[in-house]
């Protein structure tokens, strides 16, 4: 009898419980979730970590004001190992178990052509936030959207920089072979002639690579007005400091893109080198939205955020207004429409925001003088020179294959 | 000779050496070991990395010099491989075919070495430089050296040749070939065979944590750097005859300057596959390596 009676209050207090948390539960609002796929371990490590740094500022402060139609923003953040497998299973999982809204967080233009290709295939909108492979945005492109301007066009704006401030120069190619920079170096032989400039060496290094000095010496040699530095890694630093051991003037050294490591990287003796960005503490274009992301970041991370931080701090607000735009967070097809027909500005910098008909974006980029650099804490750079440009101004898809 | 010639002679020179020589010490290490006990490394090129990190975070967290960092280095290196000896290689000493054993223990502790660096040191930055021991240059006619890159060079090549007079000269050097010759008759003739054993991987792993040192002195550095010096290594030491040292000596330097004059005369690509095109061709005709061991 007791232990019947014990039931049946149990029972009573289980029922009693669940009628009170009945309401609670509807007071809070289903999440929009989002599957974030990105390079959490393996070789691409620290640009996913960087990434999911920004991508975490941006998510607070748009939950903290209330979220997105009234609901809460939430990504879900999944290893990818730097692995295209690892990518595609996450993708379908995130799809089939989460049943996300949308995909994004590659930051290696390898994996996120895994994820493009089942993107496409399962019309699931996908924001790419820092990856440059042109293919990523080839002519049939439809659900797949690229923040980072596509990398031959890096090289475009390379030769349109050179242009302008050595008219008939000669230049020298030192770079590793990867995806990335062959794709930059495409552009770059492409608009050279155009710009009426003279290549004078271009060596290619394979992966792996420890040494350049012998090719050092060579372009040295060949008596260059600038030499477009882009190695892998930390090849990238060898390069550069065996062409200033040689005789290299930090001012003839161009690198086609820099993150804040590599700043420090090339350290001081680079001073007066130029490097290419889509964001920096020094541009002139920061916005009280940017400085207040950059003074925050730094103080969290020790370093200033990069374009990597920033595009991925940039991307759940591109997601908040296109989920806005589309009225509806639980229609693919609408969200999709609504970053096609986006017409916004980044916050951190004021550069416009509009994807052209296969996702890619209007483009841009900045080339910055180093002016000091204090150890591995800060650096201060002054911006040379600002470009936008249609995707399609070279023939980029013939380009890179 | 025109000052161009006599500077891409000079960086040919230099690269060859350095790189060279730094092959020839990791390559010496792994081959002592191998050798000796009979224990392919596969973890070598973590060993090399471990090295070349922990250098890194002596200087740029605790602020210690390069050369304090370097010897730091080495005290724990030594540390770490007594302790690894007493833990792990041990007890596989007595086993039957302990190299495939000693194989896949090393490529476990492959594994685990990579999935720390990897939520470590790959979310810190994307590459390590070790600030110079000695600043400024040296001129060889129009070419300069950076000094560090010559003391690098120096003592790169002298821990070579001290290696060479330990193992020809030193009873302990002389002890651990005959282990290597035959393990039975060293210890009728009354060498303590397990010690040496334990010397053997100790010293050979030591080795390999300079070479990490002295790769990081010279070059910035990334994670991948593990893989292909762990390749490279093995390449070495296959070709210059496992258990040879003069074997991974001398196919270490010539690996160094094929890469440096390959990559003039074709393509800093070609000389990369030329050295590995060397190993397949040469066994081909001599299966067991150039040298005896």
């Amino acid at each position: 009898m007791n232990i019947k009676l014990k039931t049946c209050a149990s029972a009573i207090a289980l029922a009693a419980a669940a009628l009170c948390a009945a309401p609670a539960a509807a007071q809070s609002p289903r999440p929009i979730k989002i599957g974030f796929v990105t390079e959490l371990t393996g070789p691409w490590t620290f640009f996913g970590t960087s990434c999911v740094a920004g991508l975490k500022f941006a998510t607070d402060e748009i939950n903290k004001a209330g979220g997105v139609l009234g609901r809460p923003l939430e990504f879900i953040v999944t290893d990818n190992q730097t692995k295209s497998d690892q990518a595609l299973a996450a993708s379908r999982n995130l799809d089939i178990n989460d049943k996300v809204l949308a995909l994004s967080g590659p930051t290696s233009s390898d994996v996120a052509l895994a994820m493009y290709g089942y993107a496409e295939q399962q019309k699931i909108p996908f924001l790419v936030p820092v990856a440059a492979f042109p293919q990523l945005t080839k002519p049939g492109t439809r659900y797949t959207f690229r923040i980072e301007p596509d990398a031959a066009g890096w090289g475009y704006a390379m030769a349109k920089y050179i242009e302008q401030v050595r008219p008939g120069a000669k230049v020298a190619l030192m770079h590793s072979d990867a995806a990335l920079m062959r794709a930059i170096m495409a552009g770059f032989r492409y608009q050279a002639p155009r710009s009426k400039l003279n290549i004078v060496a271009d060596i290619m290094f394979p992966q792996g690579s420890s040494d350049a000095t012998v090719q050092a010496a060579q372009v040295r040699a060949a008596t260059p007005d600038y030499v477009i530095v882009s190695g892998a890694g930390a090849f990238d630093n060898v390069i550069t400091n065996q062409l200033l051991d040689l005789g290299i003037k930090p001012q003839q050294i161009i690198h086609p893109f820099g993150i804040t490591t590599q700043v420090f990287g090339w350290g001081q003796r680079s001073v007066g080198s130029i490097y290419g960005t889509f964001f920096d503490v020094g541009l002139d274009s920061l916005t009280p939205d940017g400085k207040d992301f950059i003074a925050r970041f730094d103080a969290a991370n020790n370093r200033p955020p990069s374009y990597v931080e920033n595009y991925c701090y940039v991307t759940p607000y591109i997601f908040k207004e296109a989920i806005e735009a589309a009225g509806t967070a639980d229609d693919r097809e609408k969200l999709r429409n609504a970053i096609s027909a986006l017409n916004t500005k980044e916050r951190t910098s004021g550069v416009p925001i509009v994807f052209d008909k296969n996702g890619a974006r209007k483009e841009y980029m900045y080339f910055q003088e180093i002016v000091s650099v204090n150890g591995k804490r800060n650096y201060q750079s002054k911006q040379r020179f600002y470009i936008e440009w249609d995707p399609e101004v070279i023939p980029v898809y013939d380009l890179v294959k | 000779m025109t000052d161009a010639q006599i500077l891409i002679l000079m960086s040919t020179l230099s690269t060859g050496l350095i790189l060279g020589a730094i092959f020839a010490l990791v390559a010496a290490g792994v081959t002592i070991v191998y050798g000796c006990v009979w224990l392919p490394n596969a973890s070598n090129g973590q060993f090399f990395l471990l090295a070349s990190l922990a250098a890194w975070t002596f200087t740029a967290s605790f602020g210690w010099t390069s050369l304090a960092a370097a010897a730091g280095v080495l005290i724990l290196g030594t540390a770490l491989s007594y302790l690894l000896e007493w833990i792990l290689i041990r007890r596989l000493y007595d086993t039957p075919n302990r190299n495939v054993a000693y194989f896949v223990v090393t490529l476990g502790l492959t594994q685990i070495m990579t999935g720390i660096f990897s939520l470590t040191y790959a979310k810190w930055s994307d590459q390590f430089t070790l600030p110079p021991v000695i600043e400024g240059i040296t001129m060889f006619g129009p070419f300069p050296m950076p000094n560090n890159r010559l003391l690098v060079m120096g003592v790169s090549l002298l821990v070579l040749v001290l290696l060479f007079v330990l193992l020809r000269y030193h009873p302990y050097g002389r002890a651990l070939r005959a282990v290597f010759q035959n393990r039975e008759a060293a210890a009728l003739r009354g060498v303590n065979v397990r010690a040496i054993y334990r010397l053997s991987f100790v010293l050979g792993s030591v080795i390999i944590f300079l070479g990490g040192i002295l790769f990081a002195l010279a070059y910035s550095y990334d994670l991948t750097v593990a893989w292909t010096m762990s390749i490279t290594a093995f390449a070495i030491m296959i070709i210059g005859g496992p258990g040879s040292v003069i074997g991974a000596v001398v196919v270490g330097m010539t690996f160094g300057f094929t890469q440096a004059i390959v990559s003039i005369f074709a393509s800093p690509t070609a000389a990369t596959f030329s050295y590995l095109g060397a190993m397949l061709l040469i066994l081909l005709f001599r299966p067991s390596g150039l040298f005896k061991r």
